[in-house]
């Protein structure tokens, strides 16, 4: 594992191939890179969770956290490391300070894995517009959590609003052991009766505040053309929101489910006794893992998400999205720049561009880390480094 | 399954489960059941893919109660399970397994078996479909499926379906085999029977498929123009173990080459499937496998060897014919090597060298497609000495994956030609997601899904390429070769006959 404090994109992407050179044999197929944006209260939860889904998809780790925006001096400090801590694969942990981490792209993309998709996951609040994000812009699969959030039916709204092919949310992910449940016990009601069911109506009982019961909800509902409510069940529901679900079928018939807090759920149809099946409580890394699996649009999930939103026509939407230019700092002023990081404001405020004229093999500053100058950059948003403040970054190897 | 809303084939985070269902396991208490089936009957609850209403149900000749069999049932499976032991899993499934004691001979027996398993309709709701897995020796079959057939056990109807696992060996050639599958087939209807080849199931082989006709790159080159041998390994570092009374009437040839090598040659050498079902893929490989064709000069191409003491692993390991239980003048091979060819217009005068044994220096399955050398080389002759020819391995077992071999420039001054390996590992980084073979096969049974799962005329195709090359061996003696060597002298012999060496895999 190799430290580098106060270091350039450009040192990290040569340590990381310098350890892979020297690592020995290191994984050889990249099926994906993932990027984990997380917040520094949550980034231990994060690598943990992410190295979990590296041991099932063969991926390269990013794991960028943003810390101190308002920072005077843009700062980068990454952790390099190959089958370590960080599970087989190859993993980067970059800590961004200052107005770096709103450029955080522009360490990140050297980083991808060579025509390989990109996966961005946020381990934090959601952004409100992904593309106000580069780091989700960039990304083939884009994971949010809207669990995370205060309000998250609200933030269903808010996905809902803003989705594009290719979104997901862990609150959808954290719901397929009910929806397993909730099909194989109509299968098992068509194959008794050896004809179709109609689901006539329904409802779950839980708790209404919760996305992954309102998905499931907008699930049944997409996929029988019911309403199904969400209503407040007499017992608190696990983390699924979801203490039992009631079907009502055709033919006069009804299919109760009941998690029965022991791991399992138990079924209750017509002339059939009551069975239990494993509902298991999985952890962050195996959903993570889950959504790894796929890296395809989820149709289910925009159907879902637009009968709990009420919104439409959500798969129809392009799959790519541009970037928006976004100052958290000065959020009234974002919406006036022209999208790309340049503001419009008068070229005189504007130090010249720093990055070197050489390319980056031959550079003493690419390969040592270079302090930043402590200029006031907070109208020029390029300035990630500065060549004419040379004083060599410090490089730890432990 | 258009007959449930709540099934879209775009939702594919949704496992495939089975219809309510019984599991029928005669011989419950041998090894097999207790390595393979117990632990994947866990692994499969512990992944959520039994259906909501599922029994389990033992029937062998020790007097058990349900208690002692669940006792028994749940260290077998804790041992060998893949998936982390949940205790609240196995207690559900618990509930669902049953004993039933008796002797494959006794009426009553099987009588009390049908009426467990018409209780188990009602109380378990398993709704009247079974399957019913043979683990049993064949000397058995005839007895068990006549009880079966006696109490109507065996009907699948309109409302619900009956399924026979059959294990390896499908008899012992061509007749028995045929008089094997005559049997089951009275009793089930062809459709019903599934029998297991557990190399079908490993995810490789599965991959094999997705790599020949999901890609542009390897079809275009997989045929006789630019494919100059075949070689298909399976070694085992392993001797016989405990099964001398069952390997010295069979051999290498028919224990592993009539089914799991022919399969990978059928694999490997078919043509495209019109679709990717269960009919049209097995109609494929049949072709291949009716296509086969065995070496007139069988004393040259068609070699069997027997292991004699030697040094495997740092350990000494003793002779064939020293093993508990085994003749000192057996004739039975523990290596058989053979050279078919595949007579179709993409394989013509192409050979797919088979080989398989016990007792060789590793464990490893692998496929490997040797292709021509290219026409005309424009370097000097010294640039390209090391240059071999390309290669393209498919490595079934372990580090399952795909190496490909070529020549690239060694780095400096001068041009020289080496070859080089590229290797893409597919078991390493899934061995959690990806299930094991019994696993994976036990639910295509249940699911009624035989893509993965032989058909008699396969068995009978394979037995007739095994036939004529045990004619020729009868009465032979083996060539002995020793413990931890890479088979006989003369299996070398007959790849440098034509000019050609095995691969060291």
């Amino acid at each position: 594992m190799t430290t580098l404090w106060d270091t350039t994109g450009s040192a990290v992407v040569k340590e990381l191939a310098a350890q892979r050179r020297t690592g020995g044999a290191v994984m050889s197929g990249i099926a994906l890179t993932l990027v984990v944006v997380a917040d520094e209260r949550r980034v231990a939860e994060a690598e943990q969770a992410a190295t979990a889904a590296a041991e099932l998809h063969p991926c390269r780790l990013l794991v960028v956290v943003r810390r101190q925006i308002e920072a005077p001096m843009p700062r980068l400090d990454a952790e390099v490391q190959i089958g370590g801590r960080l599970g087989p694969g190859e993993a980067v942990v970059m800590r961004m300070y200052g107005r770096l981490g709103l450029h955080a792209e522009s360490v990140v993309l050297p980083l991808l894995a060579a025509d390989a998709p990109v996966v961005t996951w946020w381990h934090e609040s959601p952004p409100e517009l992904i593309a106000r994000d580069a780091l989700g812009v960039i990304a083939d699969r884009r994971i949010t959590d809207s669990s995370l959030t205060d309000d998250p039916v609200a933030v269903l709204q808010m996905r809902a609003r803003d989705y594009a092919p290719g979104d997901t949310d862990l609150a959808w992910t954290r719901s397929t052991p009910w929806r397993a449940i909730l099909a194989s016990s109509l299968d098992s009601v068509s194959g008794r009766r050896g004809e179709p069911v109609r689901v006539e109506g329904g409802q779950i009982e839980g708790d209404p505040a919760n996305a992954t019961a309102q998905l499931v909800a907008g699930w049944l509902s997409s996929r029988c053309g019911c309403s199904v409510p969400v209503v407040r069940g007499e017992r608190a529901p696990g983390p699924s929101g979801i203490s039992g679900v009631v079907l009502r079928l055709d033919e006069d018939e009804e299919v109760r489910l009941r998690d029965d807090r022991k791991g399992g759920a138990v079924i209750s149809q017509p002339y059939r006794p009551d069975a239990v099946v494993a509902l298991p409580e999985r952890t962050l890394g195996e959903l993570v893992g889950e959504e790894l699996r796929r890296l395809d649009p989820d149709e289910p999930y925009s159907e879902a998400l637009a009968a709990v939103t009420g919104l439409s026509g959500l798969s129809e939407r392009s799959a790519c999205r541009d970037h928006v230019w976004y100052d958290p700092m000065r959020p009234d002023q974002s919406a006036q720049d022209d999208g790309d990081g340049r503001t419009s404001t008068p070229a005189a405020a504007q130090p010249a561009p720093t990055v070197p004229v050489t390319s980056e093999d031959t550079d003493e500053v690419a390969r040592s880390g270079e302090h930043d100058d402590p200029a006031d950059d907070s109208d020029e948003q390029q300035v990630v480094q500065s060549a004419d403040a040379p004083s060599a970054g410090e490089v730890t190897r432990r | 399954m258009s007959s449930n809303p709540l099934r879209d084939p775009r939702d594919r985070r949704l496992p495939r489960v089975p219809e309510p269902c019984a599991l029928v396991v005669f011989g419950i208490t041998g090894d097999l059941a207790r390595k393979k089936l117990l632990p994947a009957v866990y692994d499969l609850a512990n992944r959520g893919l039994l259906p909501t209403n599922f029994a389990l149900l033992g029937f062998a000749r020790r007097d058990w109660g349900d208690e002692a069999f669940s006792e028994l049932a749940r260290s077998a499976a804790r041992e060998h399970a893949r998936t982390p032991w949940r205790e609240e899993v196995w207690e559900r499934l618990a509930n669902s397994v049953h004993f039933v004691q008796g002797s494959f001979d006794d009426d009553n027996a099987f009588d009390e078996l049908a009426g467990a398993l018409s209780e188990l309709e009602g109380s378990h709701g398993i709704g009247g479909n079974a399957a019913f897995y043979l683990s049993i020796p064949p000397a058995m079959f005839p007895i068990v499926l006549k009880q079966m057939q006696r109490t109507g056990m065996a009907e699948s109807t309109l409302g619900r379906w009956r399924r026979v696992v059959v294990e390896k060996p499908f008899g012992n050639d061509l007749a028995s085999s045929r008089a094997l599958n005559e049997l089951v087939d009275s009793v089930f209807s062809a459709d019903d029977v599934f029998r297991i080849d557990h190399y079908l199931g490993k995810e490789t082989v599965q991959n094999l498929l997705a790599l020949r006709f999901a890609n542009t790159l390897f079809e275009p080159v997989w045929n006789g123009h630019h494919v100059d041998s075949v070689q298909i390994t399976m070694a085992e570092d392993v001797g016989i173990g405990g099964r001398a009374g069952f390997y010295e009437k069979t051999g290498a040839a028919r224990d592993v080459l009539q089914n799991h090598l022919l399969q990978l040659l059928a694999l490997t050498a078919m043509e495209e499937p019109v679709e990717f079902s269960a009919e049209e893929i097995r109609t494929e490989k049949l072709k291949v496998l009716r296509a086969i064709s065995v070496p007139e000069d069988k004393e040259r191409f068609a070699v069997r060897g027997q292991y004699e003491q030697g040094w495997l692993a740092g350990q000494r390991a003793i002779g064939y014919r020293e093993e508990e239980g085994v003749s000192p003048e057996s004739t039975t091979e523990t290596y058989a090597a053979v050279r078919l060819g595949v007579e179709t217009r993409r394989w013509a005068g192409v050979p797919f060298y088979l080989r398989a044994g016990k007792r060789l220096p590793r464990r490893v399955t692998e496929i490997a497609l040797v292709f021509k050398r290219a026409p005309h080389l424009p370097f000097a002759p010294t640039d390209t000495e090391e240059l071999g020819h390309n290669q393209l391995v498919i490595r079934v077992q372990p580090d399952e994956g795909v190496t490909l071999k070529f020549g690239s420039k060694v780095p400096g001054s001068v041009m020289e030609v080496r070859d080089v390996a590229m290797d893409f590992l597919y078991g390493e980084q899934f061995t959690e997601a990806s299930p094991e073979a019994y696993e994976r096969l036990l639910l295509d049974v249940l699911l009624g899904d035989a893509t993965l799962f032989p058909r008699n005329a396969e068995v009978e195709a394979s037995w007739a390429v095994i036939d004529p090359l045990e004619e020729f061996w009868a009465g032979t003696t083996p060539q002995p070769y020793r413990a931890g060597e890479w088979g006989p002298r003369a299996a070398d012999a007959m790849l440098e006959a034509e000019g050609r060496q095995w691969r060291r895999p």
